[in-house]
């Protein structure tokens, strides 16, 4: 299993390599499922012996159970399922006394963790205020830089859209395409992304098929290389991201801020909204076809504005001052 | 295949345990598999191992389609098709018992209820094994003494053999390993005492401390050898020891009882250079056979200087023995091809 | 070896006698022996037996912490009695060890120490028993229903062995229950016991002096003794109630005194009741007797010291046919069956009193394999085998405390604590 936590977890060794110090990444296996299996996996965790480390850095359930003097948490995930999840009905803990017992036993293990860290850090605003919420601890949000920020610079204002990331039902990449078929003709769109499934691509294909964009719309289905993307990216005019309800920015956004590139999100899609502030750095539309197409139209009426929105984005990013050694500081404190 | 490679580890702490699973997972990579590598950490304090142990056999690795562990007590994990690359026991319960300086605990009641308990436990994990193989053949027997199951040697490769080349036999007789009292560079600067010709020495590697580095100067100086002895107490890159392989008259590797062959004998060989050893140095002695790829002598500075002095005087007899060296390599099947046959049967 | 000894030391406890012997036996054996005393606080203070080797309290929690940490193993000698082995309990959970059981049925015991620990009192019950046992284990209305009521359902064995890294037990009629609840090794030693006074046994003794046939039973006197029975057998033969006469020796309530006085008295049996003596003239009771009775129902302990005393005495006994009498030889003892008490009672009586020469005969049968079989110099020996064979166990023991420690830190449901996948078979500790 490789996602988001394991990307950054490799990064944040090199940075701290990079900063002169030793790291190394401890991936610890954890499976939840069936969750009568969860109990072990935590004491699992709990009963492991690190020595000869000096500082431990830990980023998810059950990972950050492990005992060590000096432990710093960038919380990436809690264990959802027990929590927001276990509240929204999508939770694979069983109903009934057994579920409530589990539920316990993990609130009541988190917060001795919680409670034996250093310091404590959310990657987005969204953890934090669950954290507060479910645990009643209170941490300092850390978002994680881009990796590459090298590989977005330049480029120029081309004559579409841009919408990059993996292409999933979240991710909502066919809304774009709804959006399109209601814009003057000049509106070209590019999606380029790995589908989550074949059926998320081919939901992407028959729509460009039924609503007629065939010319306007290019699909780049894939996982792409690093510089393909980044070069789609810089040459765009804006780049469209409106994910439902994400906790973090997103790395779209992240990118497109960096290149000064105006954005395009919507008012559901949660932590992007930190960075687009309505006509000013890009356009928070409702999520709805008629609205989205507004929004995508204004992006080619006044170039110069949608440059100004950019160069905002960009400036309202840099004032984050999210860059690795920046982070690697604030998590060695 | 999907196929996770578990070990156990102390962090910062590189070597060989290491490089086993780590060039095992490029080998197998290259091959189109998908390779999962899994460090767990752990400490071998007595009062700590069965709680570390019973969180090993929690740990589910099921979206494996095999699972290879390494060093102890990672064979305590769990899974249908699990398979060990043994590399040995936790030895202060197993053969370093009797003795007070290894054991690490009191030879008390319950202590040696502890040890009868690991024994169980490693027993039963050893079973579960769909295959057992060891990097030696006396880590082999212990398997077989100690815990009753049988076991294949199957000899650990060095990574990227292709590095090493052979351009001519000098004066030089090289060791190139870590700076260690147990790997006894001594005895070879004591040797240089009672050589007759102008053979000359080369030792070098890093040093867990400065002390035997040290000590190795101040004999040095005491013997008067300083003229055709090199002490290069510092971290040798695999250029450089590519390099000095290549040109050496013959190398040297004489630990004092180490269960496997050492990579350093492995790397000598791929140069195609005579292996000098000790009748005690363990499983060296798997690989070195007296007089064919190299000379096991007794562990005496005049022995030792007897065969130095042998392959200074007869170069024909280095080159051969070289030669020897590197087609032993295929006798007893060093290679990852071979590994890889083997391991995923 | 170096053995630390959780026991009840005061004199009169019959498993502090034995407790005393053993301790000598494994001195002589060249073993180190501390004995930690596990009376609750009164008795504490009373006079002990003479062990001959340091003694500390189970309540000076420093001293018990040193002297463990200094020793191989625990041992611990438990038996039906909260009062007598309070610090068995407490200590047991704490510091897993060997232990000696003496009972099959440890529900006073635990009646008592659930008075102060009913969470914890309830959860062994539920996870041994069942919610049925919970539901009713604290609500018999009398000492005999609850016996009756919970010696076959929940004796409450499982819950000291399965803390114990070994158990020792002296007769082979319980052991199923000590064997699926113990994860160490379960071995069955003769009980260790030696004839108090033995040495005084008295030399003029004369069967059926005076014609009359002299019957003993020792002991609390209480219900499962049968004294009734052997009254109302006595009462059933115009023989033997012309030459028998009857003696109780041993502490009695006075309502029991009351109500056997009455019967004996109104069958025309000729009773004696002694009360509670020391040691000599139990001695001299026993040495002076014709025949013992021993007779039990129900039968709840391992061992029966009065029997086993009975046989080195050379007396001849007559016991019930249950338990730990059941595996004595068929020739040394007489065997009665419960369902048909009372008549076989009285034949075996009437078959004792008139042949003073078979009675001697199986006495003497009876005492030569009760010394060499109940002898405290094997009992000893066994002890430290199987202390040896258990410290295989404790380090898994060790492990999976450990893991409920945590499971408990965080709030775990006794329903998680047992489950299969986390912890297994793992007993709740107290």
């Amino acid at each position: 299993m490789w996602g988001g936590a394991e990307e950054l977890s490799v990064n944040l060794q090199k940075n701290l390599i990079i900063a002169g110090h030793d790291s190394e990444v401890l991936r610890i296996p954890f499976q939840w499922e069936p969750a009568s299996r969860i109990s072990s996996q935590m004491l699992m965790v709990r009963a492991l012996e690190l020595w000869n480390v000096d500082k431990v850095i830990a980023l998810k359930f059950p990972a950050f159970y492990i005992r060590h003097p000096d432990k710093t948490l960038w919380l990436l995930h809690q264990y959802r399922q027990a929590y927001d999840l276990y509240d929204a009905g999508q939770t694979n803990l069983p109903p009934g006394q057994e579920g409530d017992d589990l539920r316990a036993l993990i609130t009541n293990a988190d917060n001795e963790a919680f409670a034996e860290s250093k310091r404590i850090f959310t990657n987005s605003e969204v953890t934090r205020r669950r954290l507060k919420k479910y645990n009643d601890f209170d941490a300092t949000v850390l978002l994680p830089p881009i990796n590459d920020p090298e590989l977005f610079a330049g480029g120029q204002f081309g004559d579409y859209i841009f919408a990059g990331g993996r292409v999933n039902g979240m991710k909502r990449q066919h809304l774009l395409l709804e959006a399109l078929a209601h814009t003057s003709s000049n509106v070209r769109l590019i999606i380029a992304g790995p589908p989550d499934s074949p059926a998320d691509g081919n939901q992407l294909r028959e729509a460009v098929e039924r609503l007629g964009l065939g010319d306007r719309v290019k699909l780049d289905l894939r996982f792409l290389p690093r510089e393909t993307y980044a070069e789609y990216l810089i040459n765009a005019a804006a780049v469209a991201y409106l994910p439902f309800d994400e906790d973090s920015l997103g790395y779209v956004a992240m990118e497109a801020a960096t290149a000064g590139k105006a954005l395009i999100t919507t008012s559901d899609s949660g932590g992007i909204l930190g960075l687009v502030k309505h006509r000013e750095t890009g356009w928070v539309a409702k999520p709805a076809a008629a609205s989205l197409a507004d929004v995508m139209n204004a992006v080619f009426v006044d170039q110069a504005l949608t440059r100004s929105y950019g160069r905002s984005a960009r400036d309202l990013w840099n004032s984050f001052e999210i860059t690795w050694p920046k982070t690697v500081e604030s998590l060695l404190q | 295949m999907k196929i996770a490679l578990v070990s156990t580890f102390v962090p910062f702490i590189y070597g060989g345990a290491r490089n086993i699973v780590e060039w095992l997972q490029a080998m197998l990579e290259k091959e189109g598999h998908q390779v999962e590598r899994i460090y767990l950490p752990q400490i071998d304090a007595p009062d700590l191992l069965f709680q570390q142990m019973t969180a090993f056999r929690w740990i589910d690795l099921s979206s494996a389609d095999r699972v290879i562990c390494f060093r102890p007590q990672a064979h305590l994990i769990q899974h249908p098709h699990k398979i060990l690359w043994f590399i040995h026991h936790i030895r202060s319960f197993y053969d370093l018992w009797d003795n007070d300086l290894y054991r690490g605990c009191p030879d008390d009641e319950k202590h040696r209820g502890l040890r009868a308990a690991l024994h169980d436990a490693d027993t039963i994990a050893l079973r579960e094994a769909k295959h057992i193989f060891t990097n030696s053949r006396v880590v082999s027997d212990r398997l077989k003494h100690f815990n009753g199951v049988d076991s294949e040697v199957l000899y650990p490769p060095v990574f990227s053999s292709e590095r090493f080349h052979t351009r001519e036999y000098n004066d030089e007789i090289v060791c190139i390993c870590r700076l260690e009292h147990h790997k006894r560079q001594h005895l070879l600067v004591d040797a240089m005492e009672f050589t007759k010709t102008p053979v000359r020495l080369r030792l070098c590697g890093s040093s867990s401390s400065s002390h035997y580095p040290d000590e190795l100067e101040r004999r040095i100086a005491e013997l008067g050898v300083g003229d055709r002895v090199t002490l290069e107490y510092r971290w040798i890159t695999e250029e450089e020891k590519a390099d000095y392989f290549a040109d050496c008259l013959a190398t040297v590797y004489l630990p004092e009882d180490e269960d496997s062959y050492g990579y350093p004998s492995i790397e000598a060989s791929h140069s195609a250079k005579a292996i000098i050893t000790t009748t005690d140095s363990g499983g060296v002695l798997e690989l070195v056979q007296d007089g064919i790829n190299g000379f096991v002598t007794e562990p005496t500075a005049e022995r030792l200087a007897e065969v130095m002095d042998k392959l200074y005087v007869d170069r024909e007899l280095a080159k051969q023995m070289g030669r020897n060296a590197l087609e032993r390599l295929d006798e007893i099947n060093i290679s990852w091809s071979h590994v890889l046959r083997r391991l995923l049967a | 070896m170096k053995l630390l000894i959780f026991t009840p030391a005061v004199k009169t406890s019959a498993i502090g006698r034995m407790s005393c012997l053993v301790t000598h036996a494994l001195v002589a054996q060249g073993h180190d022996v501390v004995i930690v005393r596990a009376e609750e606080k009164e008795l504490l203070r009373r006079p002990s037996h003479n062990f001959g080797t340091r003694m500390i309290p189970w309540n000076d929690e420093k001293q018990v912490l040193d002297a463990a940490a200094q020793c191989d193993i625990a041992v611990y000698q438990v038996g039906d009695n909260f009062l007598y082995h309070e610090g068995c309990v407490s200590w047991l959970a704490r510091l897993p060890g060997v232990v000696c059981l003496h009972d099959f049925f440890v529900g006073h015991m635990f009646y008592a120490w659930a008075q102060e620990n009913m969470d914890a009192a309830n959860s062994i019950l539920k996870h041994w028993y069942g919610d049925n046992v919970v539901k009713s284990f604290f609500k018999y209305p009398d000492n005999a229903a609850f016996i009756e009521g919970t010696k076959d359902e929940a004796p409450l064995v499982e819950w000291i062995t399965s803390q114990a890294l070994g158990v020792i037990t002296h007769s082979r009629w319980g052991t199923p229950r000590l064997i699926r609840s113990c994860a160490g090794p379960v071995h069955v030693v003769p009980l260790a016991y030696d004839a108090p006074g033995e040495s005084t046994m008295t030399p003029d003794y004369e069967p059926n002096k005076f014609g009359r046939m002299k019957l003993l039973t020792i002991g609390h006197i209480n219900r499962n003794k049968r004294v009734a029975s052997v009254i109302r057998a006595i009462a059933s033969s115009p023989l033997l109630k012309q030459n028998v006469v009857y003696r109780l020796v041993g502490s009695i309530d006075p309502d029991t005194a009351l109500d056997l006085s009455a019967l004996a008295n109104g069958l025309r049996v000729n009773l004696v009741i002694s009360g509670s003596v020391d040691d000599t003239e139990l001695a001299i009771a026993v040495g002076e007797t014709d025949v013992m009775s021993c007779l039990r129902w129900p039968s709840l302990e391992a061992a029966s010291a009065s029997a086993i005393e009975a046989m080195l005495y050379g007396k001849a006994t007559v016991v019930t046919d249950t338990g730990f009498y059941g595996e004595i030889p068929d020739d040394c003892v007489e065997k009665i069956s419960h369902e048909d008490e009372i008549n076989e009672l009285r034949t075996t009586l009437e078959r004792l009193y008139s042949s003073p020469g078979a009675r001697a005969a199986m006495g003497e049968r009876a005492r030569q394999w009760a010394s060499s079989t109940y002898s405290a110099d094997n009992y000893a020996r066994q002890l430290v085998d199987t202390s040896i064979a258990s410290q295989r166990l404790r380090p898994r023991v060790i492990a999976k405390a450990y893991f409920v420690r945590v499971m408990k830190q965080w709030g775990a449901s006794d329903e998680l604590l047992h489950a299969e996948e986390t912890l297994g078979s793992l007993a709740v500790m107290s």
